[in-house]
């Protein structure tokens, strides 16, 4: 059961970001980039989630998986505040 | 030291969430767009899930359920680029 759900969580995750990259183009702000982009590293932030507590549980990828999702964090957070008014 | 780091950016995270979700309302506020709303709504989960994990993990009473409100998220996320593209083909 746990497997499942981390295994959905960078399945869905993974999901997001392809279908915001999709549509960056007909876009006519970058916030769909933006978003893309950390949609992106939420996913392997995700992956990096089931490697550690799935394939690697000796091992503790918390700050790994936490420094991956602040820059996620981050970038969207640029888009936000440059790309709109 | 390790876990000292990792709670502080653990808390820079949803801090984040939380002010990402902040944006997203803002542009549902001015918009009306479901689709601001359904991405405001997406990182409060996210961020009300940094917390319910955090809390878990300091009462020792971490389950994988924590995780199934990111799955909620996320969904919602594809929920939304979906009917948006749908909306998108129809108008």
């Amino acid at each position: 059961m746990a497997a499942f759900v981390y295994i959905l969580c960078a399945i869905t995750s993974s999901c997001c970001a392809v279908l915001l990259f999709r549509n960056v183009r007909g876009s006519k702000t970058g916030l769909l980039f933006w978003s893309g982009l950390a949609f992106i590293f939420l996913a392997i932030g995700n992956l990096l989630l089931v490697v550690d507590l799935l394939v690697v549980p000796q091992y503790d990828l918390l700050i790994v998986r936490n420094l991956v999702t602040l820059s996620a964090v981050s970038l969207l957070l640029f888009g936000l505040i440059w790309e709109t008014e | 030291m390790n876990s000292i780091l990792s709670n502080f950016i653990g808390g820079a995270n949803t801090f984040g969430f939380l002010l990402i979700a902040l944006f997203f309302a803002k542009f549902w506020k001015r918009t009306r767009d479901p689709f601001f709303r359904a991405f405001a709504l997406a990182f409060l989960i996210l961020g009300i899930g940094r917390i319910v994990e955090a809390a878990s993990r300091l009462t020792h009473a971490s389950t994988p359920a924590v995780y199934v409100l990111r799955l909620v998220a996320f969904s919602l996320i594809i929920f939304a680029v979906a009917q948006k593209n749908m909306r998108s083909k129809k108008g």
